[in-house]
């Protein structure tokens, strides 16, 4: 049984048509990544797995652990184990890090091994916390709530080299070397060369164009001539060949 | 070492002195001291009396309760703060029951003397049904400093809050209203006089309104010598049946102060609300942690 099953997935969000058929499988232990141009849909999966109420499932299902949870709350995703690092997270005025995250997760305790500077637990949530400090906080709060997969909405993004290195070997440490499946939402990539992914998802136009299980080649070919040869697969046509995958695409 | 005073429905339930301290019900004490009686507005029914007359190394607790049904209470209270002492006050008053129907009026005045500071926290807690209608007024002598905090997390169906203070020269009161409406109809009035050169007032309101609560606010300062004012007034609308009225008023009579304020009335963020959910924190836990944390609880 997988993880995580969406099948013909559509959503909307203020009335315009996002998602157009994303049918995506996660396995336990997986760590998968979803590259896409901006605007092709990447935060709107993310947020319609967790099942944000700003995202409405026109037509399709999502399945976690065998069930359907395309109607349960944000809540009782969380519950299941189904995470979310945000990319712009809000500030929570008045309230301090350290009480939201007691808040959250009432018996766990805060892993001081992530480099967390203690200063940082007593400023309120989100409010005026530099990028890396989001990102923290943010890895911080979903390592808490016991996770089976966590969905990494741009975690690298606006991190130097060294400071996405460091962001990379906590999601290591402490999720993929104990069994959590990761799906990393990426733009630029970065993070993937310290991750290496099992399977590159890219998402074009609110549909997975290609999957392919060597990253780099995904990368070089985007790199190389942008999303556009992406939504020339066949994978995104319907026209897909008998034997063809993305990889072999990819290498052509 | 501590200086009490405890009063239920309108017994006085407990007194406790400390060296430097007079603690009398506020009728003895108008009987007792004649130049008290120019600081009481009227001749006290019930209330307290607390004088600090000596530096002490404890904070003075008063407590009010009404503890049985349809009680009345109309107090009158006086603190004097002797000069150049420094004191913090815990004064709680409040319902020992939600349906009690009780009336809760007081008739307050702080006075502090010159150089005299004082850290004032002012708890109410209140049932459903209650009326309450506290008209407290602080004389601030040169050079003194108040920090004074209103906490009204469990409001009554009626509250009606007024406060006024007086700054002389080189006083400076910096005030905190955090009031949570819950099903209440309340009105706040708070008005800070810059009298004297060199004066500062600031005051900040923090309202919430919830189920059908009807809020209204004045905050006003009033600038008649080169002081400096702000008002800082913001209210949450938690459900759409609540109403907040927010009136920020500045009065400027010398050229010279610098008086400015700030006021905005907002809901809760939709995105904020949002993530927290997607913390696992069911809709009302995540609506009470934003409320909470606007209150600065």
């Amino acid at each position: 049984m997988k993880l995580l099953e969406i099948k013909n997935l559509k959503v909307e969000a203020n009335g315009e048509k996002i998602l157009k058929g994303v049918n995506l499988k996660i396995a336990a232990g997986d760590i998968q990544a979803l590259l896409g141009p901006n605007a092709s849909g990447k935060s709107t999966l993310a947020y319609a797995i967790l099942g944000h109420p700003g995202y409405k499932i026109t037509e399709g299902k999502i399945f976690f652990q065998g069930k359907d949870i395309s109607r349960l709350s944000p809540e009782k995703r969380v519950k299941l184990g189904i995470t979310l690092t945000f990319q712009n997270p809000p500030a929570i005025k008045g309230v301090k890090l350290f009480s939201f995250l007691k808040k959250i997760a009432p018996q766990k305790i805060v892993n001081k091994k992530l480099g967390l500077a203690p200063s940082l637990l007593d400023r309120e949530v989100n409010l005026d916390f530099s990028g890396g400090e989001k990102k923290i906080s943010e890895l911080l709060q979903v390592l808490l709530l016991s996770p089976k997969l966590v969905i990494f909405d741009e975690i690298d993004s606006g991190l130097d080299i060294k400071k996405t290195e460091k962001v990379a070997k906590i999601i290591k440490d402490e999720l993929i070397s104990k069994g959590v499946a990761v799906f990393i939402i990426t733009h630029s990539g970065q993070i993937l060369n310290f991750l290496k992914p099992n399977l590159t998802n890219v998402l074009v136009e609110g549909k997975i164009v290609c999957q392919g299980k060597d990253y780099r080649k995904v990368l070089e070919t985007i790199k190389k001539y942008g999303y556009e040869r992406c939504k020339k697969c066949s994978l995104s046509t319907g026209r897909r060949k008998r034997g063809s995958n993305a990889s072999s695409l990819l290498a052509n | 070492m501590q200086a009490h005073y405890w009063q239920i429905d309108h017994q006085i339930k407990n007194i406790t002195q400390a060296k430097g301290v007079v603690v009398l019900p506020s009728l003895k004490a108008w009987e007792k001291f004649s130049w008290a009686r120019k600081w009481f507005s009227r001749k006290p029914k019930e209330g307290y009396f607390v004088w600090v007359r000596k530096q002490v190394n404890f904070p003075l607790a008063t407590c009010v309760t009404i503890a049985s049904p349809k009680i009345a209470q109309d107090l009158t209270n006086l603190l004097v703060i002797e000069a150049g002492l420094k004191v913090k006050a815990n004064v709680v008053c409040h319902a020992a029951r939600k349906n009690l129907y009780g009336s809760h009026k007081a008739q307050g005045k702080i006075v502090l003397k010159e150089n005299a500071s004082l850290e004032y926290n002012h708890l109410h807690q209140w049932g459903e049904k209650d009326f309450v209608g506290p008209n407290y007024e602080f004389i601030l002598e040169k050079n003194s400093i108040l920090l004074y905090t209103y906490k009204n997390l469990l409001p009554p169906e009626n509250l009606e809050l007024k406060t006024t203070v007086h700054n002389a020269k080189n006083a400076s009161c910096n005030l905190s209203f955090v009031i949570n409406g819950v099903e209440s109809k309340i009105r706040v009035e708070d008005v800070v006089f810059l009298e004297g050169e060199k004066a500062k007032g600031i005051v900040r309101l923090r309202l919430v309104g919830k189920k059908n609560s009807q809020i209204e606010a004045l905050s006003k300062i009033t600038a008649g010598s080169p002081g400096k004012g702000h008002l800082d007034c913001q209210g949450l609308l938690v459900d759409k049946n609540s109403t907040i009225s927010l009136k920020p008023e500045l009065v400027c009579q010398n050229k010279d102060a610098q008086i400015t304020h700030e006021a905005s009335i907002g809901r809760i963020s939709e995105e904020e609300l949002n993530y927290l959910r997607m913390r696992g924190l069911a809709e009302k836990e995540a609506i009470d942690l934003i409320v909470g944390g606007f209150l600065g609880n």
